[in-house]
């Protein structure tokens, strides 16, 4: 029995460091821009198909597409946010962006169905099996490398958010617009920054998520819900709330397999998040931002 | 895709009357395939009879001009896109080969398939499409039992006939269909027989002792994994693990770890495709090896060893096998296996059998078309009566349950083989097996 929880903790752990990264750059999103971007999972999932069809075309190791992805998903950002999402009408721009960010996802899924068809993807590399042992539990080298990437990104984001005069000035626009407007920093240009770094994010992600996991056009679907639920309870907006109610959520979900199975699992989600609302609905975490909206 | 100097004749009026013009075959047309994207065009050659050109051959002569269309619904796209492109592969492969070897009836045949997204909802107004805006002829079934019933349901409604290549569940059996065959030799809870009998068998000291079990929350998936699950507990081995997981589950990192916690000696997956894989490899991690593994359908996909790497000794139940001297096998592999480069599996087999069901039932009452009476009579003659086909000879109980039994095959240095029954097998089962 022990060992059975131990495995869980770690599972729920590596699970939950993947929720952590993803949710930041949904989060990300919201705290510059009062955007819901529905289509984040699907850039995750594009992402995750630009990994695969490089490693089946070159048979080099699918995380050097990273840099390549990292930057094209950057880019894709700051011009989604500079000729798409800065156009909506801002009474309206919440609401608004939710249609716009939706037709998104399904043009992506579209494309990736019409590319590469519906079939089911895997990258096969030497050590998709391989896995070390740590007191007792087996921790799989995809996954921890997966876990690594998270961590690693989180990290930098917050050292970027934290220490330098670029995060600043992102931190200023998420905190107040019109204020950080008056203090003379360029509000667009940061806020379509903060975008691109949002998708960058989902490059991370997707890549990460295609070394253990079948990918399919549809996939997105399944990582939305979950995500939403993430940020809301950690308070949208707030990136270290994002990646605290992540963990908490991942290793919840991890545990409850246990007595409840696979299906009922995976409400855990969707509970906190009426937990969230009812209690709490600026969330556990993020505080002012949420309640001033 | 029309030819502009026919003499349209109002085919639709023609059906719903139950005569027929006497309209000599049209020239073989060189495109017989139409894909869902072709509807429109296909339409169009409903309506629309041929005229002028050379006198038919045999039963051609009484039939309805134009082609036989053939609708179907498949799930290309989605949970089931796998199996699903593989039973099109299957129709596809059949009706150019029917087309090649003078047609159904004496006419060709033409496919108007659809794209359901593996969606129930969408397959019942597919169908519902089908029978009224296409007015097809016949209609066949899509892949999985839970697209079956909701499909089988509206042809129902209709009066058509309804063979299905893929809804093997307990459930496709009992909604009280009376239009329904499945043309496959047995249904889901009984494709594991041979092998519960085979470890039941087993001597004391050597036989498992306990049992893990994981399925898909899908009536197919569940069927062949439970009706081995019910076998094995009534010969007293324990079941230590039953895990049920949504169609859309991709990290199976979980059930993995609760099922290698058990250390069963048995591994039984009711598995589709990517879900088999996703256990195996999340269970490969854990360094988990059971005694005995079995997986329905996934083993005989493709993609399967390469996905997993070490299949050794990894067991499946399957309907078919290339392999098998059955009349019609033959001249499907060898036609198939030219077409495609390389040999059919279970779902082109499978859709190739639904075919051939449907062409004899046609055959024998010299009829195809979508009229209550020839679609009667096709049913009452199926009830009746032994079809060959490249899966052996098929009949029917009165619910369309097939009457035989699924053969078992093995992973065997990096061959698939028939090992049970022993009278069909090429080789013998491998116990224990390989460590993955």
């Amino acid at each position: 029995m022990t060992a059975l929880i131990t495995q869980a903790v770690i599972l729920g752990i590596l699970l939950g460091g993947l929720y952590a990264l993803l949710a930041a750059g949904l989060t990300l999103y919201f705290g510059v821009m009062r955007v819901v971007m529905i289509a984040h999972s699907a850039f995750l999932i594009l992402a995750a198909y630009l990994a695969w069809a490089f490693h089946r075309a070159t048979g080099i190791d699918p995380l050097f597409s990273l840099i390549a992805t990292v930057p094209l998903f950057f880019l894709l950002g700051v011009v989604m946010q500079r000729f798409l999402l800065s156009r909506l009408k801002p009474a309206t721009l919440t609401m608004m962006s939710v249609l716009l960010t939706f037709a998104i996802a399904l043009i992506i899924e579209g494309m990736l169905g019409f590319v590469w068809t519906g079939t089911q993807r895997r990258i096969s590399l030497s050590y998709s099996t391989a896995s070390l042992e740590v007191f007792g539990a087996n921790i799989a080298v995809v996954k921890l490398v997966a876990f690594g990437l998270a961590a690693v990104s989180l990290l930098a984001l917050y050292l970027l958010m934290k220490a330098t005069s670029f995060g600043q000035a992102l931190r200023a626009t998420i905190q107040h617009k019109e204020a950080a407007a008056l203090l003379g920093i360029d509000t667009e240009k940061v806020a379509g920054y903060g975008f691109g770094l949002g998708l960058a994010t989902a490059a991370i992600g997707g890549t990460a998520l295609a070394l253990d996991s079948t990918i399919y056009p549809s996939l997105h679907w399944h990582w939305i819900g979950p995500l939403m639920a993430i940020i809301v309870v950690g308070g949208l907006g707030s990136i270290p709330g994002a990646a605290i109610a992540a963990l908490v959520l991942g290793l919840s979900q991890s545990l409850l397999q246990i007595p409840l199975g696979t299906t009922w699992a995976q409400t855990v989600f969707y509970l906190a998040l009426f937990i969230t609302l009812m209690v709490r609905p600026q969330g556990f975490f993020g505080g002012r931002l949420a309640q001033r909206f | 895709m029309k030819h502009s100097t026919r003499r349209s004749v109002l085919m639709s009026v023609d059906q719903a009357g139950g005569t027929s013009t006497r309209v000599s075959r049209p020239g073989r047309r060189r495109a017989a395939l139409a894909v869902a994207a072709a509807g429109a065009l296909t339409l169009s050659a409903c309506g629309l009879g041929g005229g002028g050109g050379s006198s038919a051959e045999g039963e051609g002569e009484e039939g309805d001009e134009g082609p036989v269309t053939i609708g179907i619904s498949l799930p290309l796209t989605g949970d089931f896109s796998e199996p699903g492109k593989g039973v099109q592969r299957g129709y596809e492969a059949w009706a150019e080969y029917t087309n090649a070897n003078g047609g159904l009836l004496g006419r060709d045949v033409e496919l108007i398939i659809y794209d359901d997204q593996s969606n129930a909802d969408r397959v019942a107004s597919d169908y519902e499409k089908l029978i009224n805006q296409d007015q097809v002829d016949i209609v066949v079934g899509p892949f999985s039992t839970r697209l079956v019933v909701p499909a089988a349901q509206v042809a129902q409604d209709y009066g058509f006939l309804f063979v299905e290549p893929a809804g093997a569940a307990e459930e496709v059996f009992t909604q009280g269909f009376d239009n329904l065959f499945y043309a496959a030799p047995a249904i889901a809870n009984d494709h594991y027989n041979y092998l519960a009998e085979h470890i039941l068998a087993m001597p004391e000291g050597e036989r498992p002792t306990t049992a893990a079990y994981a399925s898909m929350d899908d009536p197919f998936a569940q069927g062949t994994a439970y009706g081995l699950k019910e076998k094995l507990e009534e010969g007293g081995i324990e079941t230590v693990a039953d895990e049920v997981y949504p169609p859309n589950t991709t990290d199976f990192s979980s059930i993995a770890n609760k099922i290698a916690n058990t250390g069963a000696d048995i591994l039984v997956g009711g598995t589709q495709y990517q879900d088999a894989v996703n256990l195996i490899v999340a269970l490969q991690q854990l360094d988990y090896q059971p005694r005995l593994a079995a997986f329905s359908t996934a083993p005989t996909n493709p993609e399967f060893p390469e996905a997993i790497g070490q299949t050794d000794g990894i067991l499946s139940p399957t309907g078919y096998t290339p392999d098998a001297d059955y009349p019609s096998n033959a001249e499907f592999v060898d036609f198939y296996t030219e077409q495609h480069g390389n040999p059919p599996n279970e779902d082109e087999a499978n859709a190739w059998t639904t075919m051939q069901v449907v062409a004899a039932a046609a055959e024998a009452n010299d009829c195809a078309d979508p009229s209550p009476e020839c679609q009667q009579s096709m049913i009452d003659w199926l009830r009746e009566n032994t079809v060959d086909t490249v899966v052996g000879p098929l009949s029917w109980d009165a619910e369309g349950r097939p009457q035989a039994a699924h053969l078992i095959q093995q992973w065997q240095d990096d061959e698939i083989v028939i090992v049970l029954p022993e009278d069909a097998s090429d080789a013998e089962l491998s116990y224990p097996k390989q460590d993955w």
